[in-house]
């Protein structure tokens, strides 16, 4: 194995972590506006 | 009528004899943790194939490995029963003071469960062709090291207390705290086996014990309360 | 002058402040982690022993420190919230432990694969590397506990003291090349002075400052998205959506 399998390896698997927790974190704002949005719409039910 | 004041010593010694004859009257959970130790603990060679050579080496590990998982089986009973049918919160309203019953109770585990597995170890290590001086430093580790189990595993079961999740959630929390103690414990036999001193291992577990009989009662006592607000 | 230090310790006013500092840190992290990787890949010289592949250090030094420093807030917030039982305090604790978890995973990960060119071995259970596995599996606890039970309080509280406990752990993992011959390295880098090439050292200051920027990004991010989620019964949260959406 060279050396540069071990960097990709490296700096790859650290640029797919990264990207993927800015990913859920924007899924998550979402999901949590969402959730907000419903419990408006509960109120305005009442 | 005003209360009697509590006192440490008195909650303590009143958990601890509760505890003990729950476990005498009831002694399917300490001989299942004993039968499991022994079981387990004899698997090993039968899996691995009985070479004398590889059964030394491992022996110290194995041991400490089944000490660890006996510990950990062991855990839930000491407050779950209690939790569900209301007597652990009767029990923080008394006048003793918390960590004294707590405590206590957490002694009562020890008995139960490390106690055995201190006694057997010999047993077990013979099996597995250990010498008498590795023999009695694996004894001495486990002695120091389970009670640190038992305090380790009494926060950990408290924090954990009704949550949904159950026995895999205590697993990842009690398992991370309990790999020092293994560690160590395993490593004080392993450098007696090996003709180096043990000294460093016993005196960190030591230290560990010291650390972990002071603060973690106090601990245990605060995650309870957390549960049962 | 009276400051009131409670101010922001209401998660209404909090909420504001994290989504003006947060993009800001955003920026700082792409900077200087910009200014770090081309100082890491394209300045700093080839090692001698090494070559190419030590360059990993430029990733797996800065998570390792981040993993560290991330739980030792953690716990400090835990504390904060267990003292003072502020919502807030248990908030930030549960931002923090998502990022904290995933550069403990970068450490371990790029650690391995620069393992196996130069000791020869992907993974070896020496104190230093099974305490930063151990450190790992305390985030999984604590986030695990913290979503364990119905009240969110409950979990807030219960996770807050699991940090606490495992707050030993850091030490160990500081100190163990230190106290035990152990594969990995010792430190090479102190406060008094380090033994590295100043561009090699320069590239993995910047590097951590902007893993240290980021964090601060997703857990302010990430706490505004907890706030929305446990405040979203009260009027001013309620009326953000509104805002949002006129």
């Amino acid at each position: 194995m060279s050396h540069a399998f071990y960097l990709w390896m490296s700096y790859g698997a650290t640029a797919i972590v990264l990207v993927a927790e800015i990913v859920l974190l924007r899924m998550r704002r979402a999901h949590a506006m969402k959730l907000v949005e419903e419990e408006k719409d509960l109120e305005a039910q009442d | 009528m005003s209360a009697a004041a509590g006192s440490f010593g008195a909650g303590f010694a009143w958990a601890f004899r509760r505890d003990m004859r729950i476990a005498w009257r009831h002694p399917g959970e300490t001989l299942l943790v004993i039968a499991f130790f022994i079981f387990v603990a004899s698997l090993f060679p039968l899996g691995i194939g009985a070479e004398p050579e590889l059964l030394r080496r491992i022996a110290p590990g194995v041991i400490w490995v089944c000490a660890v998982l006996a510990a950990f089986l062991s855990l839930p009973a000491m407050f779950a029963t209690d939790y569900s049918d209301g007597s652990l919160e009767q029990m923080a309203l008394s006048p003793h003071p918390m960590p004294g019953w707590v405590s206590g109770k957490i002694l009562a585990h020890w008995v139960a469960s490390g106690v055995p597995v201190i006694a057997l170890s010999p047993l077990i290590g013979l099996q597995y062709g250990l010498t008498p001086d590795t023999l009695a430093v694996l004894a001495a580790a486990l002695a120091i090291g389970t009670p640190v189990l038992s305090l380790l595993g009494a926060a950990c079961t408290a924090l954990a207390l009704g949550a949904r999740g159950g026995g895999v959630l205590l697993a990842l929390l009690a398992l991370p705290l309990f790999v020092p103690v293994l560690i160590f414990g395993a490593g004080a036999a392993d450098a007696q086996a090996s003709g180096l001193s043990p000294a460093p291992h016993l005196s960190l577990l030591g230290a560990g014990l010291i650390v972990a009989a002071v603060a973690l009662p106090a601990t245990v006592c605060l995650a309870l309360r957390i549960a049962l607000d | 002058m009276n400051i009131n230090w409670y101010y922001f310790a209401s998660p209404t006013t909090f909420y504001r402040l994290a989504g003006r500092i947060a993009p800001w840190a955003f920026v700082l992290a792409v900077i200087t982690g910009a200014a770090g990787l081309y100082l890491g890949l394209v300045v700093a010289p080839t090692d001698a022993q090494q070559g190419e592949v030590y360059r990993v250090i430029f990733i797996h030094v800065p998570a390792a420190w981040m993993s560290m420093f991330l739980y030792f807030v953690m716990a400090c917030y835990g504390a904060l919230s267990l003292t003072f039982n502020t919502r807030l305090g248990a908030m930030m604790a549960r931002s923090l432990a998502p990022t904290g978890a995933m550069f403990t995973f970068v450490s371990l990960w790029t650690g391995s694969f620069w393992g196996r060119p130069t000791w020869g071995t992907y993974w070896v259970w020496d104190a230093r590397l099974t305490s930063e596995l151990v450190l790992l599996f305390l985030y999984f606890g604590f986030i695990a506990l913290a979503n364990a039970f119905e009240d969110p309080r409950r979990g807030d509280r219960a996770s807050a003291l699991l940090a606490l406990i495992g707050l030993v752990n850091l030490p160990i993992i500081y100190f163990s090349v230190l106290w035990w011959n152990t594969l990995h390295q010792g430190s090479s880098v102190s406060l008094r002075g380090t033994s590295m090439h100043v561009t090699m050292l320069w590239g993995m200051l910047a590097m951590a400052f902007s893993f240290w920027m980021y964090s601060v990004g997703t857990a302010f991010t990430r706490v505004r998205a907890i706030i929305l989620e446990r405040e979203r019964r009260t009027r001013w949260v309620r009326g953000l959506v509104a805002g949002a959406h006129s």
